[in-house]
């Protein structure tokens, strides 16, 4: 443990009040806090045919940039690195995004770099700009994922695998498709195709609400953006400001019609795991002392994330390990929690993880997930802490929790307070 | 205060005293650079003799120190509770290094306590929230409490192997009593008189040490003890009195105590007050460690602060009139 967390333990036996543990401990306001300043996303549309599906993503990331300064008012030079969670781009975007963020108005000063851990990329950019300022290499830096499945998706996401990793059974099983094991693994552990579809009509149904309410208007920043319309084949510039994955009409039985798409008799198919889809999401991080004397509005902290690896052939099960590592971390248990953000790359292993755990299901992604508006790969992480800090906000609540499973076979989850 | 044996520990801060269970003169201080917050630890093992207090032996660890517990079946080992949440088993008679390594609390080892009446095991409290008890010889624990609280201090009962008690915020008992509207705030420090199994002493943040008997759990405090002006830290009953107890403080001095139960009858619906016999105000820091020598005529104390001394005086010597 560091210094100052043995500091103010030893201080409180002094004063008292301090040496609270589990949640009490987390509400803690400490002025080496990792706190949000400010959290957006763009729309999150459709990949091949929604509105997005002409735009870069660096291009969508410079707008989500151009918004985070928008927003908070930072000035750009104070913002000292950008990490940016992206898993299709060729080269690991890392050219385009440093030109990104020039486009969205920071000065060269501001360093950029990319990631790839497959889908919690936009997660692990939070975490490692929270772990730079936590251990002084930053003060202040923006944690952020994108993703353009509609030009970036396809056979060449992964290169050939070499004989060396062929020839090692568990190494093979890295490239298996998703969908593939998924499929197993829902077979393996007994989720019906019944449970997958009502979780999934229940995504459809919570997001239609949210949005027809207006709850994604905070966390959304519009982008004026080129289309293509495939009618006419006219050119035109278009605002998107919603998400356009989001159907309404959703039932159980509705989805129970559509053919499983990876075995006969298999339970998976397009309405019951998460779209293909485009997004940018970002995230302004700093020392709670930072953000006061920057008089930065705080949305919430991060409190800590866990990484595990589980074997690749069940993926799915990553947050059902992961999320009790974070407990672990912070020393809360799962009733503290008030709202889980669970991405729902299927709803079978979603699910599975929430039923295992014992997750109480109306905590879980109340405003809808992934089946309903979309998993753009290296977004999603990103896209969660908005979507989770706005939500706490609205409904008077405080801890939250992150997570998602990762593509051969690992899980990430965060906790986050609201203030 | 006349005679007061002093003992320095230059760039070290105590933690913790204890007085070896076999030997009058050998005593062993738990210290920690910068004040426990980051750096080194040292323990050191004193001897008593005519050249005043000498050290016998040091070792070295890689964080800071916060409790020791003598072995009650090898004069020559005891274990400590270390910042990185690892305890460790010294040897006095091997080497420089730990002849066991005990890492499984997840943040700092508070407090130590070997077991006195079953002396193969020993227990260890962490800020991590648990509790554990730990056999010598076995690398990993053999049972873990779950307190959930950050616990600064659990302790064996003197006479029965099986009664574990713990902070932080209400005496508790591994027989899941606990104590009802006992502490107002954190519970630092508690000890297990010596002559009445069923009575402890605790203290804390709030200043006031309270004894308390198992026996009547919601019954609150059968004593109070009244006069330090910051946090207790430390607690020790006398081995040689049944009414005596030593405390140590924040407020930089160690006090002397005779508990109320002496006292005649108390009126019904009080709590007895018990007395201060005496102030030992030389240290010149938070005063963290106290412990009473088993031996000789009774009355010896060492006690140890954050000032880098150690120091071994008789209690003789405070008692008034």
């Amino acid at each position: 443990m560091g210094a100052i967390d043995r500091l103010s333990q030893l201080g409180s036996q002094i004063t008292g009040g301090a040496s609270a543990g589990g949640k009490a401990k987390l509400l803690e306001k400490n002025p080496d806090d990792i706190v949000v300043t400010a959290a957006l996303r763009t729309a999150i549309c459709k990949g091949g045919k929604g509105s997005f599906k002409d735009t870069y993503a660096a291009d969508l990331m410079a707008g989500a940039l151009k918004g985070i300064i928008e927003r908070s008012n930072i000035n750009p030079a104070l913002v000292e690195d950008i990490v940016v969670g992206t898993v299709l781009a060729p080269g690991g975007g890392a050219t385009e995004m440093r030109a990104a963020s020039l486009v969205a108005g920071f000065p060269d000063s501001t360093a950029v770099r990319t990631l790839n851990r497959q889908c919690s990329s936009g997660l692990q950019a939070c975490v490692d700009i929270a772990n730079q300022i936590r251990a002084g290499m930053i003060e202040v830096g923006i944690g952020a994922g994108v993703e353009s499945m509609s030009t970036q998706y396809g056979p060449g996401a992964v290169s050939e695998f070499s004989e060396l990793l062929e020839s090692h059974p568990e190494a093979a099983n890295c490239k298996v498709p998703m969908g593939v094991l998924s499929e197993k693994m829902a077979k393996d552990r007994n989720i019906t195709r019944a449970s997958q579809d009502s979780f999934a009509a229940s995504s459809f149904q919570k997001a239609v609400k949210a949005q027809a309410a207006g709850l994604f208007k905070e966390e959304i920043h519009p982008l004026k953006v080129k289309f293509e319309d495939p009618k006419s084949g006219e050119t035109k510039e278009i605002v998107v400001d919603r998400d356009d994955g989001i159907r309404d009409g959703v039932t159980a039985e509705s989805l129970g019609k559509i053919r499983a798409a990876f075995a006969k008799d298999g339970s998976i198919h397009a309405g019951n795991a998460s779209q293909v889809s485009d997004g940018a999401a970002a995230v302004l991080m700093m020392k709670r002392s930072t953000a006061e004397k920057l008089g930065q509005p705080i949305l919430g902290k991060f409190v800590a994330a866990s990484i595990v690896g589980v074997p690749p052939l069940l993926m799915g099960v990553g947050p059902w390990k992961a999320i009790p590592k974070v407990f672990e971390l912070t020393g809360i248990t799962k009733d503290d929690v008030d709202i889980y953000e669970i991405n729902e790359a299927f709803a079978s292993q979603c699910l599975w993880c929430a039923n295992e755990l014992g997750l109480p299901q109306e905590r879980i992604n109340p405003k809808g997930g992934a089946i309903a508006f979309g998993h753009p790969l290296g977004c999603t992480g990103a896209r969660q802490v908005s979507t989770l800090l706005y939500e706490l906000r609205r409904t008077g609540k405080k801890v939250g929790l992150t997570s998602m499973c990762v593509g051969t076979g690992m899980g990430m989850a965060a906790v986050w307070v609201a203030e | 205060m006349a005679s007061m044996l002093e003992f320095r520990t230059p760039g070290f801060n105590p933690y913790a005293v204890k007085y070896s269970p076999y030997y009058d003169s050998r005593l062993a201080v738990a210290t920690s650079a910068n004040y426990g917050i980051v750096g080194n630890g040292r323990l050191f093992v004193l001897g008593l003799g005519p050249a005043g207090i000498q050290a016998e032996k040091a070792f070295d660890t890689n964080d800071a120190l916060y409790d020791l517990a003598w072995s009650e079946i090898n004069e020559n080992q005891l274990v400590v509770a270390c910042g990185d949440g690892s305890l460790k088993l010294f040897d006095l008679a091997t080497g420089d290094f730990p002849v066991m390594n005990f890492a499984e609390h997840k943040r700092e080892a508070f407090s130590v306590c070997w077991n006195p009446i079953a002396k193969d095991s020993f227990l260890s409290s962490s800020w991590d929230g648990t509790i554990k008890i730990w056999s010598p010889s076995r690398p990993t624990s053999l049972k873990t409490l779950p307190v959930g609280n950050c616990t600064y201090s659990a302790a064996f009962s003197p006479t029965n192997p099986a009664i574990i008690s713990c902070g932080p915020t209400l005496p508790l008992l591994s027989t899941g009593q606990t104590f009802a509207g006992a502490v107002p705030s954190e519970i630092l420090t508690h000890d297990w008189n010596k002559y009445r199994d069923t009575v402890v002493a605790t203290g804390g943040v709030d200043r006031v040490v309270r004894t308390f008997d198992i026996r009547n759990p919601a019954g609150g405090p059968v004593g109070v003890l009244l006069g330090h002006e910051y946090a207790v830290r430390r607690l020790a009953w006398s081995p040689h009195a049944s009414d005596v107890l030593a405390s140590a403080s924040y407020d930089m001095t160690v006090r002397v105590w005779s508990d109320a139960s002496s006292a005649p009858q108390p009126q019904p619906n009080t709590i007895p007050v018990g007395n201060q016999l005496g102030v030992m105000n030389r240290h010149s820091e938070f005063a963290t460690g106290v412990d009473w020598c088993l031996f000789g005529t009774g009355g010896w104390l060492a006690s140890a602060g954050w000032d880098q001394r150690v120091l071994v005086w008789d209690a003789h010597t405070l008692l008034r009139g």
